[in-house]
């Protein structure tokens, strides 16, 4: 069921607001209807987006482009501030990993809350807790509070949760930059096999990793999706830009896999 | 099945027949209902931890109710002697209404002093994963509602202890503990939107709550005020709400139809309006913790 659509954005959009003082804040949540009290800062603007179920897609784009905001709307940690999304299936985002355990818990605490909030089932998580045990490789530590962990531990342990949530869509967020060479390379092959079924959505800036796991970028640039489409038209178009050093523009390019049609259509 | 993320749009749609007005009134249940395994492995955690790291656990459960009890009773029976009818009765009888009181009003006083603080207390969960925001105020309630649950074990012992006999009106507790728990949800909801935007909130409560002791019928019964000022005293749900448990629990009280009804339509109303705030607030809140 390739064509099956498993995340639909359309027009979405993030402004955050921003307040000269924090009393503004208050005004505008009492007196909102008749001032407007913060400056609006928008991260999104007008993001269309079809993403197939089974599809593996790779996002692209500089520091600030807005990816991260992007990937949050689709979890649903923030809401937008206008536009249309929906999400089918459940969603196990691998964001900051690590970052959403209590300190004062024992791993094994912090894997049935983990697993609580991506949806699962209390028996579901204590049958799980093996192989995610298994899949983490942190030993005895399992049943020390997470405030003992390195960073790295953290990482391994969240990604565990996540690998075995049995996810309809992952969305990871160059997270696994903190693993040693040995849980990366576990890590990478577990969405490998993970890609075979379901949705996965990468964002990053090693462009071995994408040319390997996906099936077509997205390069975000300025709030906006600049370009989509094949692999290597976009990692050629985002290292041109770059290199030109000019990837803050606003315009936008569709492309289709072998062919780039160019939309002159500036927004 | 599509699940629309936008639910400010969604609540805007107009209902015009009855089953639709109802499922609006019962959406948020829905959603509770929806994580309640994530409800209970939070509390179920948030308990667990509250008494195994402290070295007398349970205990302190117990011995808090029980220590407040006697030092109430001593000083309103012994040292001071309020000029209500209620406090002339048996010093036993007197410290029975006073736990009522106290166990209705703190559990109040918790959650009114918790909620502001909710969502800050917990921004590094809201920020970092897909974790429900309006589940931390079930998750506050039942908390509440556990120590709540524990006074009363202490308060019907001692009121076995001393009076040898329960009350079978204790059957009809639950008529009043879930018109109540929706009531507080309401209000806890409604506290912790407006407490994200700005902490001033949760000063102003702790100021608050003294007040608020004074004018609810904690060391008194409604029946002890002269009719002039009962109105007022009535316009506050916590006396109805005592009023109540006194007439279940204790038999001290009459129990008024007509006043659970108003209390149940108030609940009803306060528990919607208070996720429909949060609702609203919910998605800036967020970014502004």
């Amino acid at each position: 069921m390739q064509s099956e659509i498993a995340i639909r954005c359309r027009g979405l959009s993030k402004a955050f607001q921003l307040y000269a003082r924090r009393i503004d804040q208050l005004k505008q949540m009492l007196f909102g209807s008749f001032h407007r009290f913060y400056r609006e800062y928008w991260v999104l603007r007008d993001v269309d987006l079809d993403i197939a179920r089974g599809e593996s897609v790779g996002i692209i784009g500089r520091n600030g482009a807005g990816k991260t905001t992007l990937l949050r709307l689709l979890c649903g940690i923030t809401d937008p501030t206008c536009g249309e999304l929906s999400v089918l299936g459940r969603i196990a985002p691998i964001l900051a990993l690590g970052a959403s355990f209590d300190a004062e818990l024992t791993g094994r605490q912090n894997v049935m809350i983990g697993g609580a909030i991506l949806g699962l089932r209390r028996s579901e998580i204590l049958r799980r807790v093996p192989s995610i045990a298994d899949f983490a490789a942190i030993g005895q530590f399992l049943d020390q509070p997470v405030r003992l962990y390195s960073t790295g531990m953290r990482a391994r342990l969240a990604f565990a949760i996540c690998a075995n949530a049995d996810a309809d869509i992952i969305i990871v967020d160059e997270a696994l930059s903190v693993g040693d060479a040995t849980f990366q390379r576990k890590c990478w092959a577990f969405m490998e096999s993970f890609r075979r079924h379901g949705t996965l959505i990468l964002v990053g800036h090693d462009m071995t990793h994408l040319r390997r796991m996906c099936d077509r970028l997205i390069w975000i640039d300025g709030g906006g999706i600049r370009a989509s489409g094949g692999v290597e038209e976009i990692i050629a178009l985002y290292e041109r830009a770059s290199e030109a050093g000019d990837d803050t523009g606003r315009f936008y390019f569709e492309t289709d896999v072998g062919r780039i049609a160019v939309n002159a259509e500036r927004r | 099945m599509l699940t629309p993320l936008d639910h400010r749009s969604r609540e805007l749609t107009p209902n015009n027949s009855v089953a639709a007005n109802l499922a609006w009134l019962a959406q948020p249940l829905s959603t509770a209902w929806h994580y309640r395994e994530l409800i209970v492995a939070v509390l179920r955690r948030e308990l667990v931890s509250r008494f195994s790291g402290s070295a007398f656990g349970w205990l302190w459960a117990i011995s808090g109710p029980i220590i407040t009890l006697a030092i109430y009773t001593v000083t309103f029976t012994r040292a001071v002697r309020l000029p209500v009818a209620s406090a002339q009765g048996t010093a036993s009888d007197y410290a029975l209404q006073i736990f009522v009181g106290l166990m209705v009003f703190g559990l109040v006083t918790e959650l009114c002093c918790r909620a502001p603080l909710l969502l800050h207390e917990h921004s590094w969960l809201l920020k970092s994963s897909i974790f429900p925001s309006e589940v931390f105020a079930w998750i506050a309630v039942f908390r509440a509602l556990t120590f709540a649950g524990v006074s009363l074990l202490v308060l019907l012992t001692f009121q076995l202890a001393l009076t040898g006999a329960l009350l079978s009106s204790l059957l009809l507790l639950p008529f009043i503990v879930i018109p109540f728990t929706l009531y507080l949800l309401g209000v806890v909801w409604f506290l912790a939107a407006l407490g994200a935007f700005t902490r001033d909130l949760s000063y102003l409560m702790a100021s608050f709550v003294p007040l608020m002791m004074v004018v609810t019928p904690v060391f008194y019964r409604i029946n002890d005020l002269p009719q002039s000022l009962r109105l007022f005293v009535y316009l506050n749900p916590l006396s109805i709400v005592i009023e109540m448990a006194r007439a279940l629990i204790l038999g001290t009280e009459t129990f008024s139809l007509l006043a659970w009804s108003a209390f149940c339509a108030v609940s009803l109303l306060v528990f919607r309006a208070g996720h429909a705030v949060f609702a609203h607030y919910r998605g800036i809140a967020l970014d502004a913790i």
